[in-house]
């Protein structure tokens, strides 16, 4: 203790080193001391080359952007499977939902209902639509179970959207609320109105 | 493959083909060629994702398989054709400025699908231009094909390898993948297709909803039987020949900025003459007669013989060496030195990223660069910076690896203080390293765009949720104030901050383009380069 008080008063500020060896001469002011982290972007000394505008950047851009929408779109663009379900578990009346689309596959091609009122319309249209797409896709027969639970969700969730997008209809699903389809108009569609 | 490479084809792969194909691509491009097991057994994929990824990533021509012994298939993924995703939008464009509308149709439908037939490509594209049109005009067929056989004459448009025929009576199973054979002859023969039609309008919302689909639907299914022609025969598009394009386009903007418009014009007659002729990787083009260039010329530049034989003398002579003098007969050969604009474009390009740093960085570094080897002391003198400054600036660029130093002992015991140390520029290795910063920006550049996307979720979901309420009660016709009440469904605020985030996104797709064309060029030089090793 009484060294280290004594310490204090000889040979403070010695360095091990050399210190003009590293450059900072005798008598130059050392660099102010950092009281913060460096900052997350440090300011740019220059500006950088300027991003390509005019016609023809402008329309590159566009494309660009339209392109990834359109990939999205397309059959290749594979959405990660839905996990199978345990049947035990969940109310029978989702289950019966997946037999009415098997059903569905073989009713759909021969027309006899009239049309009916414009919702109707809309679930066929988007039941089609769904069944379009997946008729495209190659199924095994060890994946149809999947496939359909595959369905269904991309059903609960593409329905959503092509409400939005469908220009045909006349009423959105979501937006209106009414109750005409809580008692559903045909049986086939019984299980589909219910969101 | 580094690990920038690797993780850009991860981002492009999932941005544009989804999870699933990312995970399988990406372990393909890291684990080299595997059978499909093992990938499904490493990735812990189930088998038929991997199957579906695996097709998906084959029919885009960023897998290919081969037959092993003993019958086991190998997929081996192409990083290189992967990073080629970032660069579409530029091909299409390319493509419309050169056959307008209907040939960027025309490749963005091959590059979007990878490989299709010329029917089912001439049908799409009708189609999609008939929705374009007027009422009541529809798209013909044959103007579709006549843009085809254009693109497939100038080789924008190559075939596919063909399936190897194999004679019917053999009596052994058939292989498990089919053996593709590329026919050089064949790639840019356009098969005789007599396609009458007309593109066919998408039905509009006017018309009866219900009755039309389903009768669509049997219609679309009664096409597909048809037998189609041109069966077997795929195309896809040529990506050489658009790099080849491109890098034609930097050399003639370059002469046009060392020499004038003429010049740079007879440049360009030179390239369009060789595009056929010399292979991409060439380090030059074909000999050329001045007598040649002179019939070449385009009709609207008449100017004289010896105009143009002065012109070529002009550019032979000058010291940066873009065309060179080969030979006598015929009015002189000239040959267009590729390589050495490739190396004057690369060396501009790492000059003008050092002016990151100032632009005192950038002449002492060309300065090094021309001078081949220079010392601490001549650095100062030549390009006449003050010592402290040209030392700091020095030793910035040798941190980053730009700058290296040659060691040049006097003595045998190699003593510091006796040895010279001679500054000296290796352009391969510093357009490699740029490269290598560049594929990293680029990587930050999406992910930064996904986080801000990702951000901004919920509110451009209620936008678009918001467009599709005003578009629908548009067509049903509503009224001025109705459409007024919903569009106040977005506030003031938020639509500031679409507005922000619009132009965010804007400016990053931009600034990715940008990064895309330098990694072009570089990409391109160390390729010749290697070639040439």
């Amino acid at each position: 203790m009484a060294s280290r008080g004594g310490g204090r008063g000889r040979g403070r500020g010695q360095l091990t080193f050399n210190m003009e060896a590293v450059g900072i001469g005798k008598g130059d002011a050392l660099p102010p001391p950092t009281l913060q982290p460096s900052p997350l972007f440090p300011p740019l000394e220059y500006h950088p080359v300027p991003l390509p505008s005019g016609e023809e950047g402008e329309y590159v851009l566009a494309l660009k952007q339209e392109l990834r929408g359109a990939m999205r779109q397309l059959p290749y663009f594979i959405r990660p499977a839905v996990p199978k379900r345990d049947w035990r578990r969940l109310p029978r009346e989702l289950k019966i939902r997946v037999r009415k689309l098997q059903k569905e596959r073989i009713t759909i091609l021969l027309p006899k209902r009239p049309p009916k009122t414009t919702e109707d319309k809309e679930e066929t249209i988007q039941k089609l639509e769904t069944l379009e797409k997946k008729e495209e896709e190659v199924t095994s027969e060890e994946d149809e179970e999947k496939e359909e639970e595959e369905e269904k969700e991309e059903e609960e969730e593409e329905e959503y959207d092509e409400e939005e997008h469908e220009e045909e209809t006349d009423y959105i699903m979501s937006y209106f609320d009414n109750g005409e389809d809580f008692g559903g108009d045909s049986d086939d569609n019984m299980d589909e109105a219910i969101y | 493959m580094t690990q920038a490479e690797i993780k850009l084809c991860s981002l492009l792969l999932q941005e544009h083909f989804g999870e699933i194909v990312e995970k399988i691509g990406v372990h393909l491009i890291r684990t080299g060629s595997q059978p499909l097991r093992v990938i499904a057994h490493d990735t812990g994929t189930s088998l038929d994702q991997v199957k579906k990824a695996l097709c998906v990533l084959i029919q885009h021509n960023l897998v290919i398989y081969q037959v092993h012994k003993r019958g086991v298939v190998e997929y081996e993924a192409q990083c290189s054709r992967v990073l080629r995703m970032l660069r579409y939008p530029r091909y299409i464009y390319t493509t419309k400025t050169l056959y307008s509308d209907t040939g960027e149709l025309i490749v963005e439908e091959l590059l979007l699908n990878g490989k299709l037939t010329m029917s089912a490509v001439v049908k799409k594209v009708a189609d999609r231009l008939t929705e374009t049109m007027e009422d009541g005009k529809t798209m013909d067929y044959a103007e579709v094909s006549n843009t085809f056989v254009r693109l497939a004459d100038t080789h924008f448009v190559q075939r596919c390898p063909l399936v190897a025929t194999t004679e019917s009576s053999d009596p052994e199973p058939p292989p498990p993948a089919p053996t593709l054979v590329t026919n050089e002859k064949d790639m840019y023969l356009v098969p005789k297709l007599s396609l009458i039609g007309k593109g066919k309008r998408r039905r509009s919302s006017d018309e009866d909803a219900a009755g039309e689909p389903k009768a669509k639907r049997r219609k679309h299914t009664a096409d597909n039987k048809e037998p189609i022609p041109d069966d077997g025969i795929y195309w896809q598009a040529n990506l050489d020949r658009f790099h080849q394009h491109f890098r034609d386009q930097a050399i003639v903007s370059a002469v046009a900025n060392r020499m004038d418009q003429t010049s740079s014009e007879i440049v360009r007659t030179m390239l369009r003459m060789s595009e056929i002729t010399t292979p991409s990787s060439a380090p030059f083009t074909q000999p050329l007669s001045s007598n040649e260039i002179f019939r070449s010329l385009p009709v609207g530049y008449n100017i004289s013989k010896q105009v143009l034989d002065q012109y070529l003398t002009l550019l032979a002579d000058d010291p940066l060496e873009f065309v060179g003098k080969s030979g006598d007969s015929g009015g002189g050969m000239y040959v267009i030195s590729i390589l050495t604009s490739y190396f004057l474009t690369v060396s501009h390009l790492l000059s003008s990223f050092l002016s990151r740093f100032g632009s005192r960085c950038a002449r002492i570094f060309r300065l090094v660069l021309q001078k081949k080897h220079l010392e601490q002391k001549q650095v100062e003198d030549f390009a006449m910076i003050p010592a402290k400054e040209a030392k700091d600036m020095l030793y910035k660029m040798l941190s980053e690896n730009f700058i290296s130093l040659q060691e040049i002992p006097k003595t045998p015991d190699h003593a510091p203080s006796r040895t010279f140390y001679l500054y000296t520029v290796n352009i391969l290795s510093a357009a490699r390293m740029l490269l290598h910063r560049c594929y990293k920006s680029i990587a930050n550049l999406i992910e930064r765009r996904q986080f801000e996307t990702k951000e901004n979720k919920r509110l451009l979901e209620k936008s678009q949720r918001v467009e599709a309420i005003i578009a629908s009660m548009q067509a049903t016709g509503a009224e001025e104030a109705q459409l007024q009440e919903i569009e106040e469904m977005i506030t003031a605020p938020e639509r500031q901050q679409l507005e922000t985030l619009k132009r965010n996104v804007n400016k990053l797709d931009a600034s990715e383009i940008q990064v895309d064309e330098t990694i072009f060029l570089l990409e391109s030089y160390i390729e010749s380069t290697m070639k040439r090793l």
